[in-house]
């Protein structure tokens, strides 16, 4: 796939396969395209891809709206999850397990079903009750936006999860129970792609396979091991063996 | 006020007196309402509160003309007027707050916040600030925007119909007006927020 944002080229040519059950974490330098993976992959306007596809369960995201990607199961992890002052949590997840559920031909949930499971999602990244009336994101810690991301992605149950840079900004805590979170949401049938600058959540969230992103393009893969030679080494060498 | 209104009220507030107004015009696809509100102060210590709300879809007509005269020193007032056009809407907020020169500790508080639907609708604010005294706590602001593009997308990435996400972001906008309000308002207002989408 290639892509597109104002006229500009950042995706070069992505050939990637994630398969059920898999975590793939995709690393790389900063400017690498990472972002732009996930703003196109969820459909955010102003990419625009240029050749290629993408396709979930072998069908094309590309003509869909973002929401009938969610609802196809397509979840994006915000790096900068926005604040919306007025929405709070549960007016949002409210709309958008709705309307999950009538894409799927599902009964609306009860009240108190609805509530069940929130807090049933709560408990799963360690947030209190007081978060699902504030506004959504608005006044979080940055720790706490992240939970908020992921206690989403709990509610939404998605194929796909696509995480982007849910690390940064986060302490060791923090961290912790965002990897938790994940893991604890991780089956055979569900797959992941982390997209992520450091090592260190992939401490928290194994993967099982591990791209470098460079230039638009993934230009090496390999298994855990790959994160710990990155960490030591960083990415020059693969850069410079990429373009020797 | 709903369809065609014209009103005028004129308040008087009195020493440690407090009055809350609230306006809230909904003139609908074709309506036109005016509203004018003076407000006097006539002992110290008296506190206004105004809060209002718009929503003009269509050809519809919307003018407020808000006047407070701070007559009397240590008075307070607030106002915080918020619109929602579509269409070919047009409205306009005018706020005139006067502060003689004797009225000192005053505070005045203006803000009017205005939501664009469409490219074809106007709203002009036009604030208007006399003030002779020393020593008062003024301001006004006033905001001409659209609806929040990463919000929506936001709202969207996790599933929301976009007319959906839009009429969130619509409640949300309006909510420091509507809350509070009696239930039957409140949906009356949200029911004409979905007719503006």
């Amino acid at each position: 796939m290639h892509a597109s944002v104002e006229e500009r080229e950042i995706l070069r040519g992505i050939n990637l396969t994630v398969r059920r059950g898999e975590v793939h974490a995709i690393m790389g330098p900063n400017g690498a395209g990472k972002s732009t993976l996930s703003g196109v992959l969820a459909g955010k306007p102003g990419y625009t891809v240029t050749a290629g596809d993408a396709l979930l369960e072998g069908e094309s995201l590309l003509e869909l709206s973002p929401e009938e990607r969610s609802w196809k199961g397509v979840f994006l992890g915000f790096q900068y999850p926005t604040e919306i002052p007025g929405v709070s949590n549960t007016a949002m997840l409210k709309s958008a397990v709705a309307a999950h559920r009538k894409a799927q031909g599902l009964p609306e949930l009860s009240g108190s079903d609805f509530i069940k499971l929130m807090n049933s999602k709560l408990a799963l990244v360690k947030m209190d009750r007081s978060f699902l009336s504030r506004g959504v994101n608005v006044g979080f810690s940055g720790g706490e936006k992240k939970r908020n991301e992921i206690f989403q992605m709990a509610m939404l149950q998605p194929r796909l999860a696509i995480l982007d840079e849910t690390d940064s900004g986060l302490d060791v805590d923090a961290l912790r129970i965002v990897g938790e979170g994940v893991n604890s949401l991780r089956t055979d049938e569900n797959s992941f792609i982390v997209i992520t600058h450091y090592q260190r959540l992939l401490d928290y969230i194994v993967p099982d396979v591990i791209h470098v992103l460079y230039d638009g393009q993934i230009i090496l893969t390999g298994g855990r091991e790959l994160a710990l030679e990155i960490e030591a080494k960083g990415y020059d060498w693969i850069i410079n063996q990429h373009n020797g | 006020m709903r369809g065609d209104a014209a009103r005028s009220v004129d308040i008087s507030i009195g020493a440690g007196e407090s009055r809350q107004l609230v306006f809230i015009a909904l003139p609908g696809q074709a309506g036109t309402i005016d509203c004018s509100v003076s407000v006097r102060f006539t002992g110290e210590g008296g506190d206004c509160q105004m809060r209002g709300l718009y929503l003009a879809g269509g050809s519809s007509r919307v003018n407020f003309r808000v006047n407070i005269e701070h007559g009397v020193p240590r008075c307070t007032s607030r106002q915080l007027f918020k619109g929602i056009l579509a269409g070919q809407a047009r409205t306009e907020f005018f706020g005139l707050i006067k502060v003689p020169e004797r009225c000192i500790g005053t505070e005045a508080y203006q803000e009017n916040h205005n939501l664009l639907l469409s490219d074809a609708c106007r709203a002009q604010s036009l604030p208007q600030l006399e003030i002779y005294a020393d020593d008062v706590k003024c301001s006004h602001g006033a905001t001409f925007g659209r609806l929040n593009a990463d919000e929506l997308f936001y709202l969207r990435s996790r599933g929301i119909p976009e007319a959906e996400a839009r009429k969130l972001q619509m409640i949300a906008f309006a909510s420091e007006v509507l809350d509070g309000l009696p239930e039957d308002i409140v949906s009356q207002a949200h029911e004409i927020l979905e007719s503006l989408i």
